[in-house]
């Protein structure tokens, strides 16, 4: 088993009141796996693939990474993030290889590493531009670059296409298939896009609403290059969607009762 | 990028094809109006001369002080006086600010108290200082350290609260030491506050300075312009062209330092 999660639960403290994000989230993830995570919104799914990235700590239960502890980040497992994170002041190369800087590589490995991914994600000949000259897509491809060039076993993808136009997204989804593919490295997704988690995953967690618990683990079972509009592609969507909406009306209900406050305050501690 | 004084549109039109004639900058224009109308009335007598000496006088004699080596000695003296006192702020500000910037609470703690110390004047707290201190340099640069303190605190203070929370992610995420997170992440996403911060503390602290300086009578350009703002025609003429150089002093440490270190990082915002 690569990851390993038993009984992870999170628990956000603003006294005198508590809120339980995750309760007893138990799953595994297998090596060279695509998993993606799919949940309501506000229901703690990039709670989860933080605590994974070892930036935020479980309440209770425990992470495991290759049969150990997880609690901190880890030189193996990298991460690609919604807003792009990219350093405004490090060009594009600078910015791929800010990992390996930090791990002491000489210069000359750094550069080499750096361009070939750049190449690999098409960047070759922007590697001395700033992020701000970069197109939202461009951006996300340099994340993906500056995530894979620590060599990680895992890579960690927090709602990585949803801050950019859809024909580039869906662009950039079938080149991080290729790579998951080439790679055998294990992505874990957390999206909300549905068809997108289709698209990508070998099997996807869908989590409740607030607290989350693990729901359903769906297999997908299709052949790649998968397209939306195959018969098969919309029956798993109509099942999955179908369960979210139970969770999405179990979570309007909540706010009918008086939860509406609760739920902004769990979405504001989870941004701190 | 050449150094140039004044901004780098001033003299483009000369290259210009279309209009071989030199066009001057609207400034300079200006300029030399003032000096004509500063020139016609001490020529016409409507003022005295030992009230408002001529200014080819005076420019004359800020050329010759450029070249006398008391005068340059007393302008190093306060030019040293300044950094001094923005370097000694710049230690001591740095940590405290980055510390206040990350954690709210702490902020929270300190902040107002330093707004309030900030909203003594400094002047005031001058003549409280030379009692405690007495006269000399180190009150010069206590004083001037003292009025730096308070733009570089709070521009750093809001520069590390505008660090974005995903670039904290990226250097734990990259596992970043402490080190590593400042030097590579925090000092760079601040430095265009540290920039503005500095400048204004410069500005700040180089008025204060010659405020102190002829209060507290410190060797320094300041002395040097309140004794020869004494009676006699030639003095004022004196201290008419320290005024100035202080003046140029001020522009050109702007343009040619803070400005350039400003623009590189126009590069990447």
């Amino acid at each position: 088993m690569h990851v390993e999660l038993s009984n992870v639960t999170k628990v956000y403290e603003d006294p005198p009141e508590t809120v339980t994000a995750l309760k007893d989230i138990s799953f595994n993830v297998n090596e060279g796996e695509f998993l993606c995570i799919v949940g309501p919104s506000g229901c703690g799914k990039s709670t989860l693939l933080r605590m994974i990235a070892g930036l935020d700590r479980p309440s209770s239960g425990e992470i495991r990474f290759r049969g150990d502890p997880l609690t901190a980040p880890h030189s193996k497992i990298s991460m690609v993030f919604q807003t792009f994170a990219l350093l405004p002041w490090r060009t594009v190369i600078q910015n791929v290889e800010f990992g390996l800087e930090i791990q002491g590589r000489p210069k000359m490995e750094r550069i080499e590493v750096a361009m070939d991914l750049l190449d690999m994600v098409g960047l070759r000949g922007s590697e001395n531009l700033y992020p701000k000259q970069l197109s939202g897509g461009m951006k996300q491809r340099v994340g993906i670059a500056r995530a894979l060039a620590i060599d990680p076993e895992v890579v960690l993808m927090d709602e990585a296409f949803s801050a950019i136009d859809e024909f580039t997204a869906e662009a950039l989804r079938a080149e991080v298939s290729d790579i998951h593919k080439k790679s055998r490295k294990t992505f874990l997704l957390v999206t909300h896009n549905l068809p997108e988690a289709i698209e990508l995953a070998d099997r996807i967690l869908v989590l409740s609403a607030r607290p989350a618990r693990v729901k359903s683990i769906v297999g997908i079972d299709l052949d790649r290059p998968r397209a939306s509009t195959d018969s098969e592609f919309i029956t798993i969507h109509k099942d999955i969607f179908s369960l979210l909406q139970a969770e999405l009306e179990n979570s309007l209900m909540r706010h009918r009762l008086g939860e509406l406050q609760e739920f902004k305050k769990l979405r504001d501690m989870e941004d701190r | 990028m050449p150094f140039r004084l004044f901004g780098p549109r001033a003299f483009h039109r000369v290259h210009d094809k279309t209009r071989r004639r030199f066009r001057p900058p609207a400034w300079l224009l200006s300029l030399i109006a003032i000096f004509a109308f500063w020139e016609s009335i001490s020529a016409s007598g409507l003022i005295a001369t030992d009230q408002l000496p001529p200014l080819h006088e005076v420019l004359l004699t800020l050329v010759q002080l450029a070249v006398t080596p008391f005068f340059i000695s007393h302008v190093a003296q306060s030019l040293a006086n300044v950094t001094t006192g923005v370097s000694l702020a710049l230690v001591l500000v740095l940590p405290l600010a980055l510390l206040v910037g990350m954690r709210s609470q702490l902020d929270q703690a300190l902040t107002p108290i330093i707004m309030l110390v900030g909203a003594l004047p400094d002047l005031a707290i001058l003549t409280f200082l030379v009692t405690i201190i007495g006269r000399g340099n180190v009150a010069a640069v206590a004083i001037s350290a003292f009025s730096a303190f308070f733009p570089i605190y709070f521009t750093i203070r809001q520069g590390v609260k505008e660090i974005p929370a995903d670039y904290f992610h990226v250097a734990s995420v990259f596992r970043a030491g402490r080190a590593q997170t400042f030097t590579k992440m925090i000092l760079p996403s601040i430095f265009p506050n540290l920039m503005t911060g500095l400048r204004l503390s410069f500005e700040f602290s180089w008025n204060v300075l010659l405020a102190v300086e002829i209060i507290a009578s410190v060797a320094g350009i300041g002395t040097f312009i309140s004794t020869n703002l004494g009676s006699s025609t030639h003095s004022l003429t004196y201290g008419l062209a320290a005024i100035m150089t202080v003046g140029i002093i001020t522009i050109t440490m702007d343009r040619a330092f803070f400005e350039r270190l400003e623009n590189r990082t126009k590069r990447w915002h």
